[in-house]
């Protein structure tokens, strides 16, 4: 069996995953990139995006996640990051409605830091909804 | 001494009350069990960060603007105060509210901002000499502040500082321990004191930084601020759940002790009663028969 790695994923209201981990995959701010086990010390953002890990059965396991920051530290890794979710957790109901109001915020917004939000919103739901369509 | 029809109405009052203690010693408790978790888990990721930060402050040559002191600059301090929206919860709103009193009296030097989240706080502050200096209230209920709304009070507070609106932030809330013991606390948020990221352990050789170590800080800075606010935030919310609770258990066995007195004078009053009564009828017939 291939080696293992402790990953785990927290966010500010709980810790949404905590295994022992073959590879993680993951969007950084600098692009795309994999870590398996004996991964070099790194630190690095992340975009708001799909993150895929192979657990210690080789199950593949999908998480979308908005953006954050990404550490390895002697077979440690750890994913910071403002919110999570699962495919099973979503309701894709109230994430479509987020969209529509993102969309229209986006549309007749007035300010630019409104816009801004509406940008994030909208990316994060559509991250979101990419994880259940596949 | 008072007659059985009025200890008796006592004691039916003090009854409603020991049930409405009791009824809020528990919804207390079930909201402590719930923000307790919240509490633990804003932690590990508060604890997270922190470790990532001291790594990262390591690595990184030079200062950053949020560490150097900007105090002496800008002589304002703003006062960020934490309390609850409602009292019955023993000394946990005064608790704070005078130490953070203390703090603004100590400022002689300096010009003192106030923002607060609580309803209790902001009656205690509005009224007072220290009404002034109310910069912000945050009029919504303390437990319904989330993550999200945090936030934006950090990019504000953030940038209120860059733009040297003020040149010190500290943060005055209640850091629970356990549910019997919580400290009034104040906390700098604002600068950043580099001790605090003096690393214990070594990292185990030098990290690779995407995009470099100097823009990777400059994104988790905020997002630390940010975290730190909302763990105040939460022990807060926690401290003052406990606190209730406590005060509420407190409440309910002094109305269960009063309970007790109370009946036990209903019947020496009943007692004396009928003791009375009996002297009547006996002293009665007595002298029914001697005539």
């Amino acid at each position: 069996m291939a080696k293992t790695f402790t990953f785990e994923i927290i966010t500010p209201e709980r810790v949404v995953y905590s295994e022992h981990v073959q590879s993680v995959s993951a969007d950084g701010t600098e692009g795309s990139f994999g870590v398996l086990a004996d991964h070099a010390p790194l630190i690095t953002g992340l975009k708001t995006g799909i993150l895929t890990v192979r657990d210690s059965n080789n199950k593949t396991i999908r998480f979308a996640i908005d953006g954050g920051f990404f550490e390895v530290m002697a077979n440690n890794v750890v994913v910071l990051t403002d919110a999570c979710v699962t495919e099973g957790e979503i309701d894709v109901e109230k994430v479509r409605a987020e969209k529509v109001l993102a969309e229209k915020t986006l549309s007749s917004g007035e300010s630019a830091e409104e816009k801004q939000k509406a940008q994030a919103a909208l990316r994060r739901a559509n991250t979101w909804l990419g994880l259940v369509n596949k | 001494m008072q007659s059985t029809r009025e200890i008796k109405q006592r004691i039916r009052s003090i009854t409603s009350i020991k049930q409405i203690t009791r009824a809020m010693e528990m919804v207390a408790a079930s909201r402590l069990k719930r923000v307790e978790s919240r509490v633990l888990a804003s932690r590990a990721y508060t604890e997270k960060m922190h470790m990532v930060l001291s790594h990262l402050v390591s690595s990184v040559e030079g200062t950053h603007p949020w560490f150097t002191e900007k105090e002496q600059k800008v002589p304002i301090v703003t006062v960020l105060l934490i309390t609850a929206d409602k009292g019955l919860c023993g000394a946990y709103n005064n608790n704070i509210i005078q130490k953070t009193l203390r703090f603004i009296r100590a400022q002689t030097d300096k010009k003192v901002k106030l923002i607060l989240i609580g309803r209790k706080g902001y009656l205690y502050f509005s009224k007072g000499e220290y009404a002034h200096m109310i910069e912000k209230y945050v009029p919504e209920s303390v437990e319904k502040i989330g993550y999200s709304q945090v936030q934006e009070l950090a990019v504000q507070l953030i940038k209120g500082y860059e733009e040297s609106e003020f040149g010190e932030l500290q943060v005055f809330f209640t850091k629970f321990h356990t549910v019997m013991q919580s400290f009034a606390t104040s906390m700098r948020l604002l600068p950043i004191e580099r001790d605090i990221f003096e690393s214990k352990e070594q990292p185990g050789g030098e990290y690779i930084f995407e995009p470099s170590a100097a823009q990777i800080l400059n994104n988790l800075f905020p997002k630390f601020i940010e975290t730190r606010l909302y763990q105040c935030l939460l022990e807060s919310l926690t401290s003052e759940y406990a606190a209730r609770r406590v005060a509420m258990i407190a409440a309910t066995e002094n109305a269960g002790e009063m309970i007790d007195e109370l009946v036990s004078s209903y019947n020496k009053a009943r007692q004396s009663a009928i003791t009375k009564e009996l002297l009547e009828v006996v002293s009665g017939a007595e002298a029914l028969v001697h005539r």
